[in-house]
C-alpha cells in the first residue's frame, strides 16, 4: 500500500516535471517563425545578406537546422545528460555552469534567512501562544499586519538606508569584488556574511512573522486537545506539558510550511538581490532578461521548477511518514 | 459538528453584493478597510484634480530634491524634480486597477473551474485538478520575466500571468466546498425535479460559494498590489507609467539612499501599504463574518502563502484544522443550523 503510493506520487511527479519542460522548450518559440531572429535579434547598420549569414550561423549553432520536433529530441536527450544548453554570452559558457557559479551565493542568503525565521519564528510563536491574548500575542498580530502590506524589497530599501548609509553599521551594498576575493578562510567568511547581512536581515523579516503565526496558530490548537489538559490535571510542569506534548504535536504543520518555503528558496530572491546586488541566481535571471538571453533564461526556469517540483514531493511523502493518522491515497 | 456541517454553515451566510457590503460595514475592521479602499478610489478617479504639479514634469531643475514642505508636500525627486505628492497620487492609478481587476478575473475563472471541477466531477475534475497541479509548480515571477522579454514590458503581460497562474488556489478551495454542496438534500431535490446541470450549477451551488469568491478576491486583490509593485520595481511595467514600485526603483537608481532624500522611498511605501492594507482589512473582516470560528491571524498567514506562491488549498486545509480541534459551539448561537435552511 505504502510502497504503491511512493510510486505513484513519483511518477506523478516526473509525469508533471515532463509537462513544465516540454512548456519550456516551446515557451522560446512562440509567435517566431525561426528561433534564430529570436536568439539574434536584428541590429542596426546591418545588411540582409549580413544578417542572413549570421542566422544560419546561429541556426548551426544551436541546433535549428533541424525540425522542431528533432530539436525536441535533442533537447530532452541534453536533459538526461544534465545539459542546458549554451548561453548566448561572450565565450558560449555552458548555462548548468553559470547556475553552479551562482547557485551557493543564493544558497547563503535563502538558508540563513530559512534557519533565522525558523528559529525565531519558533520561539515568538510559542511565546505568543503561551500568553495568548497579552501583550504578546496582540504585539504579533499588529506586525503581522503590518509586515504583509509591506513589500520586501521596500523593508530592504529602508534597512540599507538607515543601518547601510545613516548608521554605516553594515554595507548598504554587496561588495563587488566579493566572488572574486572569495577563498576558503575565516575573515573572506566573515566578509560575506557582512555583506548579507541586510539582504537576510529584509528576507527574514516576513519569515519570522509567518513562521510565528504559524506555530502560535498550530500551539494554540495543541492546546485545546485532550492529552494536553490530561497532562496538566496530572500536574505535570509548565515546561514539560510544553515541550513534551505541546511543542512536539505542533511541529507538524510547521514541518509543511519548511517543505513548501523550500520549493520558492531559490527563485524566492529575486528582488532582494536586486536590491543589494547580490551576485545570486536572481541577477543571474534579471542579467539573462535583460541581454535576452534565452537558453540561460529557460534554463534557469526549468532549474527552479524542478526544485520546486521536487520540494513538493519530499513535503508529500514526509508528511505522510511524519503523521501516522493521514491515511494514504484516500485524499484527491 | 462534522467538517460539512460547519462548510454549510458558512455557505448560507452568503447573500447578494449589497448584503455583503453591509455586513462590512458592521465590522469595525472591515469599515476601516471599505472606507479606506473607497478613499483611494477615489484618489485614483480623481486624481488629476488632486494632483497639484504635473507628475510627468521632468524639466524642474531648479527644484531639484527640495525637502517636504508646504509647495512640495512629499518634496521633490533629486534627479528630475518631479513632485512625489502628485506621482504618489498618479501611482494609485496603476496599483489598483491591476490588483482590483486581476483580483476580480482570478475569482472568476477561479469559480468557474472550481464549480465545474467539483459539480460535473470525473473527466473534467481530472482534467481540471491536473492543470492545477501544473500551474502551481511553474515559478510565476520568472516567467513573467521571460515573457516581459518576449513580448515587450507591459501590464497586459503581467495581469495575464497573474490571472492564469492565480485561479488554481481559488479553485482548489471552491471544489472542495461544492463537493459538500453537491449532497445536499436541496440540490438533490433539484436535480430529481429534472433541473439542468447550468441551472443547479448557476442557482444552487454558485451562491453558496459567494463568501469565498467576494474574500478571495480582497485577499487577492491585496497579493496582487505588492506583486505588481515588486514587477514595477524590476523595471517590468509599462515603462511610460507612473507606478509606486516604479517610483522605488527610480529612487534607488536616482540616488535617494545616497543624497539622503528618505522622503522619495517613504512616499511611494505608504502608497502600497495603504492599498494594500485596506484590501487584506477587507478579507480579513469577511473571513470573520463568514466563518466566525477562523482567527483573524489565519487569514494573514494565507495572505503569505498566497505571496510566496504556495497558495494551495490552505483555506479549506486551515478550515478543517480549526474544525478538527475547536470543540466549543460557534461564537454565534443565531446561526442558521444546516437543516432548518433550504434556501
Amino acid at each position: 500500500m505504502k510502497r504503491s503510493y511512493l510510486i505513484k506520487r513519483i511518477l506523478y511527479a516526473v509525469f508533471i516535471f515532463f509537462v513544465v519542460l516540454t512548456l519550456n522548450f516551446f515557451i522560446p518559440r512562440i509567435g517566431v517563425h525561426d528561433p534564430a531572429e529570436r536568439y539574434y535579434p536584428p541590429q542596426g547598420g546591418m545588411s540582409d545578406i549580413e544578417y542572413e549569414i549570421i542566422k544560419q550561423f546561429t541556426r548551426e549553432q544551436y541546433g535549428f537546422d533541424v525540425s522542431t520536433f528533432q530539436q525536441y529530441v535533442r533537447y530532452l536527450r541534453g536533459l538526461l545528460r544534465f545539459d542546458l544548453g549554451t548561453s548566448l554570452r561572450p565565450g558560449s559558457p555552458k548555462v548548468t555552469a553559470l547556475i553552479g557559479q551562482r547557485l551557493p551565493w543564493t544558497l547563503v542568503l535563502s538558508v540563513s534567512t530559512l534557519v533565522i525565521s525558523l528559529v525565531t519564528g519558533l520561539l515568538f510563536g510559542t511565546m505568543a501562544a503561551w500568553k495568548r491574548g497579552r501583550w504578546q500575542d496582540t504585539l504579533l498580530l499588529n506586525a503581522s499586519t503590518i509586515s504583509v502590506a509591506l513589500p520586501s524589497f521596500f523593508i530592504a530599501l529602508m534597512l540599507s538606508f538607515y543601518l547601510g548609509f545613516r548608521l554605516e553599521l553594515f554595507p548598504a551594498y554587496t561588495n563587488p569584488n566579493m566572488v572574486a576575493q572569495f577563498h576558503w578562510s575565516w575573515d573572506a567568511i566573515r566578509m560575506v556574511f557582512t555583506n548579507a547581512a541586510l539582504p537576510i536581515m529584509s528576507m527574514s523579516l516576513g519569515g519570522i512573522i509567518s513562521y510565528s503565526q504559524t506555530t502560535r496558530n498550530s500551539v494554540i490548537a495543541v492546546t485545546n486537545e485532550d492529552y494536553v489538559v490530561t497532562a496538566r490535571a496530572k500536574g505535570l510542569s509548565q515546561a514539560t506539558v510544553l515541550y513534551k506534548h505541546v511543542l512536539r504535536n505542533a511541529l507538524l504543520p510547521l514541518a509543511t510550511r519548511i517543505g513548501m518555503n523550500i520549493g520558492g528558496l531559490i527563485g524566492g530572491a529575486i528582488i532582494i538581490e536586486q536590491v543589494f546586488n547580490w551576485p545570486g541566481m536572481g541577477t543571474l535571471f534579471l542579467e539573462a532578461s535583460s541581454t535576452k538571453d534565452y537558453p540561460l533564461m529557460m534554463g534557469i526556469m526549468l532549474f527552479l521548477s524542478a526544485f520546486a517540483i521536487l520540494a513538493n514531493l519530499v513535503t508529500e511523502l514526509l508528511y505522510v511518514i511524519l503523521d501516522p493518522r493521514v491515511t494514504v491515497g484516500e485524499k484527491r | 459538528m462534522s467538517k460539512e456541517g460547519v462548510l454549510l454553515l458558512v455557505a448560507q451566510r452568503g447573500g447578494s453584493l449589497l448584503s455583503f457590503v453591509g455586513k462590512l460595514w458592521q465590522h469595525p475592521q472591515g469599515r476601516l478597510g471599505l472606507i479606506l479602499a473607497g478613499c483611494l478610489v477615489l484618489v485614483a478617479i480623481l486624481s488629476p484634480i488632486l494632483a497639484p504639479y504635473d507628475p510627468y514634469d521632468v524639466t524642474q531643475r531648479a527644484a531639484k530634491g527640495l525637502r517636504p514642505s508646504w509647495q512640495h508636500l512629499l518634496g521633490t525627486t533629486t534627479t528630475t524634480g518631479q513632485d512625489i505628492f502628485s506621482m504618489l497620487i498618479y501611482g494609485s492609478r496603476v496599483s489598483l486597477p491591476i490588483g482590483i481587476g486581476t483580483g476580480v478575473a482570478i475569482a472568476f475563472l477561479g469559480a468557474v473551474m472550481g464549480v465545474m471541477a467539483g459539480y460535473l466531477g470525473g473527466f473534467v475534475d481530472n482534467l481540471i485538478m491536473r492543470v492545477v497541479d501544473i500551474l502551481l509548480v511553474i515559478p510565476t515571477l520568472p516567467l513573467i520575466i521571460v515573457l516581459t522579454s518576449l513580448f515587450g514590458r507591459s501590464y497586459f503581460v503581467i495581469v495575464l500571468v497573474f490571472v492564469i497562474f492565480g485561479w488554481p488556489g481559488l479553485a482548489r478551495v471552491i471544489r472542495s466546498l461544492v463537493l459538500v454542496l453537491k449532497n445536499t438534500n436541496y440540490v438533490k431535490a433539484a436535480e430529481l425535479a429534472g433541473a439542468s446541470r447550468w441551472y443547479i450549477m448557476t442557482k444552487h451551488i454558485l451562491p453558496g460559494t459567494s463568501h469565498l469568491i467576494i474574500m478571495n478576491t480582497a485577499l487577492t486583490s491585496a497579493g496582487i498590489m505588492v506583486a505588481e509593485a515588486g514587477l514595477s520595481f524590476l523595471g517590468l511595467g509599462d515603462p511610460t507609467a507612473i507606478s509606486w514600485g516604479k517610483m522605488l526603483a527610480e529612487a534607488q537608481g536616482g540616488g535617494a539612499l545616497l543624497f539622503g532624500a528618505w522622503w522619495w522611498i517613504i512616499a511611494p511605501g505608504i502608497g502600497i501599504f495603504l492599498s494594500v492594507f485596506s484590501f487584506m482589512r477587507i478579507g480579513i473582516a469577511m473571513e470573520e463574518i463568514f466563518n466566525p470560528r477562523m482567527k483573524a491571524s489565519s487569514s494573514i498567514y494565507k495572505l503569505f502563502k498566497h505571496l510566496n506562491n504556495t497558495y494551495l488549498d490552505e483555506v479549506f486545509r486551515s478550515m478543517e484544522e480549526e474544525e478538527s480541534v475547536v470543540r466549543e459551539p460557534p461564537d454565534r448561537s443565531d446561526a442558521p443550523t444546516p437543516e432548518g435552511c433550504h434556501g
